[in-house]
Protein backbone atom coordinates (compact mmCIF):
# COMPACT_ATOMS: atom_id res chain seq x y z
CA UNK A 1 0.00 0.00 0.00
CA UNK A 2 1.04 3.48 -1.13
CA UNK A 3 2.24 5.92 1.82
CA UNK A 4 0.17 8.78 0.15
CA UNK A 5 -2.92 6.44 -0.40
CA UNK A 6 -6.20 8.04 1.52
CA UNK A 7 -6.32 4.03 2.73
CA UNK A 8 -2.92 4.23 4.09
CA UNK A 9 -3.58 7.80 5.90
CA UNK A 10 -6.74 6.86 7.50
CA UNK A 11 -5.32 3.15 8.78
CA UNK A 12 -2.27 5.63 9.73
CA UNK A 13 -3.90 8.01 11.50
CA UNK A 14 -6.16 5.13 13.27
CA UNK A 15 -3.18 3.34 14.60
CA UNK A 16 -1.14 5.91 16.17
CA UNK A 17 -4.12 7.67 17.90
CA UNK A 18 -5.23 4.43 18.63
CA UNK A 19 -1.71 2.77 20.47
CA UNK A 20 -1.11 6.59 21.73
CA UNK A 21 -4.32 6.81 23.48
CA UNK A 22 -3.92 3.23 25.27
CA UNK A 23 -0.74 4.07 26.22
CA UNK A 24 -2.21 7.55 27.96
CA UNK A 25 -4.97 5.20 29.42
CA UNK A 26 -2.55 2.11 30.70
CA UNK A 27 -2.58 3.11 34.40
CA UNK A 28 -6.37 4.06 34.64
CA UNK A 29 -6.81 0.74 33.25
CA UNK A 30 -4.59 -1.54 35.35
CA UNK A 31 -4.17 0.75 38.37
CA UNK A 32 -7.53 2.52 38.63
CA UNK A 33 -8.24 0.38 41.77
CA UNK A 34 -5.22 1.32 43.82
CA UNK A 35 -2.86 -1.33 43.06
CA UNK A 36 0.58 -0.89 42.60
CA UNK A 37 2.01 -1.69 39.29
CA UNK A 38 4.65 -4.55 39.15
CA UNK A 39 8.03 -2.96 39.86
CA UNK A 40 9.42 -4.62 36.70
CA UNK A 41 6.93 -2.90 34.66
CA UNK A 42 7.69 0.25 36.44
CA UNK A 43 11.27 0.39 36.29
CA UNK A 44 11.19 -0.80 32.17
CA UNK A 45 8.80 2.33 31.85
CA UNK A 46 11.17 5.14 33.31
CA UNK A 47 14.43 3.85 32.11
CA UNK A 48 12.92 2.99 28.22
CA UNK A 49 12.81 6.60 27.22
CA UNK A 50 16.14 7.39 27.13
CA UNK A 51 16.68 4.34 25.49
CA UNK A 52 13.99 4.58 22.87
CA UNK A 53 14.97 8.71 22.39
CA UNK A 54 18.80 7.81 22.26
CA UNK A 55 17.75 4.95 19.57
CA UNK A 56 15.65 7.74 17.20
CA UNK A 57 18.86 10.16 16.88
CA UNK A 58 20.92 7.05 15.67
CA UNK A 59 18.19 6.29 13.39
CA UNK A 60 18.45 10.03 12.03
CA UNK A 61 22.10 9.83 11.70
CA UNK A 62 22.21 6.65 10.09
CA UNK A 63 19.98 8.08 7.35
CA UNK A 64 22.34 10.73 7.18
CA UNK A 65 25.06 8.62 6.46
CA UNK A 66 22.72 6.57 3.91
CA UNK A 67 21.23 9.74 1.91
CA UNK A 68 24.48 12.15 2.09
CA UNK A 69 27.77 9.56 1.31
CA UNK A 70 30.58 10.55 3.05
CA UNK A 71 33.12 13.08 0.38
CA UNK A 72 30.40 14.77 -1.32
CA UNK A 73 29.48 16.03 2.16
CA UNK A 74 32.39 17.10 3.55
CA UNK A 75 31.75 13.77 6.26
CA UNK A 76 28.47 14.85 7.55
CA UNK A 77 30.01 18.33 8.52
CA UNK A 78 26.37 19.88 8.21
CA UNK A 79 25.19 17.46 10.75
CA UNK A 80 27.29 17.78 12.78
CA UNK A 81 27.73 21.02 13.20
CA UNK A 82 23.55 21.93 13.30
CA UNK A 83 23.64 19.08 16.17
CA UNK A 84 26.69 20.64 18.11
CA UNK A 85 24.41 24.32 17.86
CA UNK A 86 20.94 22.18 19.38
CA UNK A 87 22.77 20.57 21.96
CA UNK A 88 25.04 23.52 23.15
CA UNK A 89 21.93 25.58 23.19
CA UNK A 90 19.88 22.90 25.10
CA UNK A 91 22.70 23.12 27.68
CA UNK A 92 23.23 26.68 27.68
CA UNK A 93 19.27 28.30 27.17
CA UNK A 94 17.35 25.20 28.22
CA UNK A 95 14.54 26.32 25.73
CA UNK A 96 13.84 23.45 23.19
CA UNK A 97 12.25 25.46 20.88
CA UNK A 98 14.80 27.86 20.39
CA UNK A 99 17.29 25.12 20.26
CA UNK A 100 15.32 23.40 17.21
CA UNK A 101 14.48 26.23 15.58
CA UNK A 102 18.51 27.65 15.34
CA UNK A 103 19.85 24.12 14.88
CA UNK A 104 17.09 23.34 11.34
CA UNK A 105 18.25 27.03 10.04
CA UNK A 106 22.06 26.50 10.72
CA UNK A 107 21.50 22.99 8.68
CA UNK A 108 19.19 24.71 6.52
CA UNK A 109 21.90 27.57 5.00
CA UNK A 110 24.48 25.02 5.36
CA UNK A 111 22.86 22.17 2.80
CA UNK A 112 21.29 25.30 0.50
CA UNK A 113 25.06 26.86 0.33
CA UNK A 114 28.26 25.48 1.14
CA UNK A 115 27.50 21.73 1.81
CA UNK A 116 24.74 21.09 -1.16
CA UNK B 1 -20.01 29.16 42.80
CA UNK B 2 -18.64 31.27 39.95
CA UNK B 3 -15.69 29.36 37.80
CA UNK B 4 -14.53 32.36 35.67
CA UNK B 5 -11.65 32.49 37.62
CA UNK B 6 -10.30 29.13 36.98
CA UNK B 7 -11.44 29.75 33.35
CA UNK B 8 -9.15 32.89 33.62
CA UNK B 9 -6.57 30.66 35.32
CA UNK B 10 -6.11 27.97 33.12
CA UNK B 11 -5.80 30.28 30.19
CA UNK B 12 -2.91 32.46 31.65
CA UNK B 13 -1.61 28.80 32.15
CA UNK B 14 -1.89 27.96 29.19
CA UNK B 15 0.16 30.93 27.42
CA UNK B 16 3.94 29.54 27.14
CA UNK B 17 2.31 26.38 25.69
CA UNK B 18 -0.03 28.84 22.94
CA UNK B 19 3.61 29.73 22.04
CA UNK B 20 5.22 26.35 22.37
CA UNK B 21 2.81 24.20 20.22
CA UNK B 22 2.42 26.77 17.61
CA UNK B 23 5.76 27.20 16.78
CA UNK B 24 6.86 23.14 16.85
CA UNK B 25 3.30 22.16 15.36
CA UNK B 26 4.02 25.16 12.28
CA UNK B 27 7.31 22.86 11.49
CA UNK B 28 5.54 20.03 11.91
CA UNK B 29 3.20 21.22 9.54
CA UNK B 30 5.18 22.47 6.77
CA UNK B 31 7.28 19.30 6.96
CA UNK B 32 4.48 17.40 6.18
CA UNK B 33 3.12 19.62 3.14
CA UNK B 34 7.07 19.78 2.44
CA UNK B 35 7.48 16.69 2.18
CA UNK B 36 5.29 13.56 2.30
CA UNK B 37 4.02 14.09 -0.94
CA UNK B 38 0.60 13.55 0.15
CA UNK B 39 -2.06 15.60 -1.35
CA UNK B 40 -4.72 17.72 0.92
CA UNK B 41 -1.84 18.37 3.55
CA UNK B 42 -3.91 20.64 5.35
CA UNK B 43 -7.15 18.05 5.77
CA UNK B 44 -4.09 15.44 7.36
CA UNK B 45 -2.38 17.50 9.29
CA UNK B 46 -6.04 18.15 11.36
CA UNK B 47 -6.94 14.69 11.33
CA UNK B 48 -3.48 13.31 12.92
CA UNK B 49 -2.60 16.28 14.96
CA UNK B 50 -6.47 16.49 16.67
CA UNK B 51 -6.17 12.48 17.44
CA UNK B 52 -2.90 12.03 18.64
CA UNK B 53 -1.59 15.39 19.88
CA UNK B 54 2.15 13.94 20.11
CA UNK B 55 5.14 16.40 18.93
CA UNK B 56 7.99 13.50 18.19
CA UNK B 57 5.15 11.62 16.55
CA UNK B 58 3.86 14.52 14.10
CA UNK B 59 7.30 14.69 12.68
CA UNK B 60 7.94 11.06 12.51
CA UNK B 61 4.81 10.41 10.44
CA UNK B 62 6.35 11.99 7.72
CA UNK B 63 8.71 9.80 7.70
CA UNK B 64 6.34 6.84 7.79
CA UNK B 65 4.19 8.15 5.02
CA UNK B 66 7.37 8.32 2.40
CA UNK B 67 8.57 5.15 3.52
CA UNK B 68 4.80 3.53 3.42
CA UNK B 69 6.21 1.78 6.42
CA UNK B 70 4.49 -1.37 7.62
CA UNK B 71 1.67 -0.50 9.90
CA UNK B 72 3.34 -3.35 12.56
CA UNK B 73 6.51 -1.02 12.47
CA UNK B 74 4.38 2.15 12.85
CA UNK B 75 2.95 0.45 16.31
CA UNK B 76 5.51 -0.35 18.14
CA UNK B 77 7.73 2.92 16.94
CA UNK B 78 4.23 4.98 18.53
CA UNK B 79 4.99 2.72 21.57
CA UNK B 80 8.80 3.40 22.01
CA UNK B 81 7.92 7.48 20.82
CA UNK B 82 5.29 7.50 23.49
CA UNK B 83 5.80 5.28 26.27
CA UNK B 84 6.49 8.07 28.76
CA UNK B 85 2.95 8.96 28.26
CA UNK B 86 1.75 5.73 29.98
CA UNK B 87 3.78 6.72 33.23
CA UNK B 88 2.08 10.15 33.57
CA UNK B 89 -1.42 8.56 33.98
CA UNK B 90 0.05 7.14 37.75
CA UNK B 91 0.03 10.57 39.32
CA UNK B 92 -3.41 11.49 38.33
CA UNK B 93 -5.04 8.12 38.95
CA UNK B 94 -6.48 10.05 41.75
CA UNK B 95 -7.56 13.63 41.31
CA UNK B 96 -9.82 12.02 38.57
CA UNK B 97 -10.90 9.49 40.57
CA UNK B 98 -14.65 9.78 40.12
CA UNK B 99 -15.21 11.90 37.43
CA UNK B 100 -17.80 11.15 34.73
CA UNK B 101 -16.65 9.16 31.78
CA UNK B 102 -16.83 11.63 28.94
CA UNK B 103 -14.43 14.24 31.00
CA UNK B 104 -12.42 11.46 32.03
CA UNK B 105 -11.91 9.47 28.42
CA UNK B 106 -10.61 13.43 27.13
CA UNK B 107 -8.60 14.22 29.97
CA UNK B 108 -6.65 10.45 28.97
CA UNK B 109 -6.76 11.59 25.69
CA UNK B 110 -5.03 15.19 25.80
CA UNK B 111 -2.36 14.04 27.63
CA UNK B 112 0.60 15.91 26.64
CA UNK B 113 3.95 16.75 28.37
CA UNK B 114 2.88 20.24 28.50
CA UNK B 115 -0.55 19.46 29.70
CA UNK B 116 0.84 17.05 32.46
CA UNK B 117 2.95 18.81 33.98
CA UNK B 118 0.67 21.80 33.99
CA UNK B 119 -2.39 19.63 35.67
CA UNK B 120 -0.11 18.07 37.84
CA UNK B 121 0.95 22.31 38.91
CA UNK B 122 -2.88 22.78 39.52
CA UNK B 123 -2.81 26.27 40.00
CA UNK B 124 -6.11 26.02 40.73
CA UNK B 125 -7.68 29.44 42.22
CA UNK B 126 -8.85 28.50 45.97
CA UNK B 127 -12.08 27.01 46.29
CA UNK B 128 -12.45 26.59 42.07
CA UNK B 129 -13.25 23.58 40.35
CA UNK B 130 -9.96 21.89 39.50
CA UNK B 131 -11.46 18.98 36.94
CA UNK B 132 -12.89 21.87 34.83
CA UNK B 133 -9.59 23.57 35.48
CA UNK B 134 -7.74 20.59 33.90
CA UNK B 135 -10.18 20.51 31.13
CA UNK B 136 -10.23 23.57 29.79
CA UNK B 137 -6.18 23.65 29.77
CA UNK B 138 -6.11 20.23 28.14
CA UNK B 139 -8.79 21.87 25.55
CA UNK B 140 -6.46 24.66 25.28
CA UNK B 141 -3.27 22.81 24.67
CA UNK B 142 -5.33 20.45 22.24
CA UNK B 143 -6.68 23.96 20.24
CA UNK B 144 -3.14 25.20 19.85
CA UNK B 145 -1.44 22.13 18.97
CA UNK B 146 -3.93 21.79 15.70
CA UNK B 147 -3.56 25.12 15.61
CA UNK B 148 0.04 25.12 14.60
CA UNK B 149 0.24 22.25 12.67
CA UNK B 150 -2.72 23.30 9.99
CA UNK B 151 -1.13 26.55 9.43
CA UNK B 152 1.83 25.18 9.15
CA UNK B 153 0.54 22.69 6.61
CA UNK B 154 -1.06 25.73 4.80
CA UNK B 155 1.67 27.60 4.69
CA UNK B 156 3.85 24.66 3.22
CA UNK B 157 1.42 23.37 0.57
CA UNK B 158 0.52 27.29 -0.72
CA UNK B 159 3.91 28.87 -0.17
CA UNK B 160 7.07 26.53 -1.80
CA UNK B 161 9.96 27.94 -0.37
CA UNK B 162 13.50 26.65 -0.55
CA UNK B 163 13.13 24.18 2.04
CA UNK B 164 15.83 21.71 1.56
CA UNK B 165 16.97 20.37 5.27
CA UNK B 166 14.05 21.43 7.31
CA UNK B 167 13.61 17.57 7.86
CA UNK B 168 16.51 18.55 10.07
CA UNK B 169 13.79 19.43 13.13
CA UNK B 170 13.15 16.14 13.93
CA UNK B 171 16.56 15.38 14.56
CA UNK B 172 16.94 18.07 16.67
CA UNK B 173 13.53 17.49 18.78
CA UNK B 174 15.04 13.98 19.66
CA UNK B 175 18.43 16.08 20.41
CA UNK B 176 16.28 18.37 22.60
CA UNK B 177 14.81 15.77 24.33
CA UNK B 178 18.24 13.46 24.80
CA UNK B 179 19.67 15.99 25.79
CA UNK B 180 17.10 16.96 28.53
CA UNK B 181 16.96 13.29 29.55
CA UNK B 182 20.50 13.22 30.13
CA UNK B 183 20.70 16.34 32.68
CA UNK B 184 18.91 13.13 35.08
CA UNK B 185 22.54 10.87 35.87
CA UNK B 186 20.58 7.61 35.84
CA UNK B 187 19.27 8.05 32.16
CA UNK B 188 22.68 8.76 30.97
CA UNK B 189 23.02 5.02 31.72
CA UNK B 190 19.91 4.24 29.67
CA UNK B 191 20.43 6.71 27.18
CA UNK B 192 24.01 4.89 26.29
CA UNK B 193 22.13 1.04 26.31
CA UNK B 194 20.14 2.84 23.26
CA UNK B 195 22.74 4.53 21.61
CA UNK B 196 24.90 1.17 21.96
CA UNK B 197 21.93 -1.04 20.46
CA UNK B 198 20.84 1.39 17.64
CA UNK B 199 24.88 1.70 16.59
CA UNK B 200 24.98 -2.10 16.66
CA UNK B 201 21.53 -2.46 14.76
CA UNK B 202 22.63 0.29 12.24
CA UNK B 203 25.69 -1.27 11.03
CA UNK B 204 24.01 -4.67 10.51
CA UNK B 205 20.53 -3.98 9.12
CA UNK B 206 21.13 -0.64 7.69
CA UNK B 207 19.23 2.70 8.86
CA UNK B 208 15.82 1.43 6.50
CA UNK B 209 15.68 -1.71 8.50
CA UNK B 210 17.32 -0.96 12.21
CA UNK B 211 14.55 0.23 14.54
CA UNK B 212 12.71 -2.90 15.26
CA UNK B 213 15.79 -5.06 16.06
CA UNK B 214 17.13 -2.36 18.01
CA UNK B 215 13.85 -2.02 19.97
CA UNK B 216 14.32 -5.72 20.46
CA UNK B 217 17.84 -5.84 21.43
CA UNK B 218 17.67 -2.33 23.58
CA UNK B 219 14.55 -4.10 25.40
CA UNK B 220 16.20 -7.29 25.55
CA UNK B 221 19.02 -5.59 27.45
CA UNK B 222 17.31 -3.87 29.67
CA UNK B 223 15.12 -6.41 31.34
CA UNK B 224 18.62 -8.99 31.32
CA UNK B 225 20.68 -6.67 32.59
CA UNK B 226 18.53 -4.75 35.05
CA UNK B 227 20.08 -5.12 38.16
CA UNK B 228 23.72 -4.26 36.82
CA UNK B 229 22.64 -1.09 35.07
CA UNK B 230 21.17 -0.46 37.79
CA UNK B 231 24.13 -0.37 39.99
CA UNK B 232 25.40 1.44 36.76
CA UNK B 233 22.99 4.70 37.75
CA UNK B 234 25.00 6.03 40.28
CA UNK B 235 28.08 5.70 38.55
CA UNK B 236 30.06 8.82 37.99
CA UNK B 237 32.59 9.93 34.91
CA UNK B 238 36.29 9.78 36.30
CA UNK B 239 35.74 7.61 39.33
CA UNK B 240 35.16 10.35 41.66
CA UNK B 241 32.74 9.59 44.75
Amino acid sequence: MSGTSTEYLLILTAVTAGVTFLLRALPFLFFGTGKRPPALVLSIGNVLSPAAIAMLVVYCFACYVRDRAPAEHMFGLAELAAAVVVVALQLWKRNPLVSILAGTAVYMTLVQTVIP
Amino acid sequence: MNQKPVLKQAFISSLPVLMGYTAMGFAAGVLLAAKSGIRLPALWAFLTSATSISGALQFMLVDWIRNSQPMLDVALLTVCLNIRYSMYGLSLIERFRGIPLAKKLYLIWSLTDETYALEVENKVPPGGDSILYCITLAALNHFYWILGVVSGALAGAALPFPNKGIDFAMTALFLVILTDQCRERKNRVYAAVGLLASIACALVFGAGKMLIPSMILMLSALVVFRKPLEKLESWKFGGKK
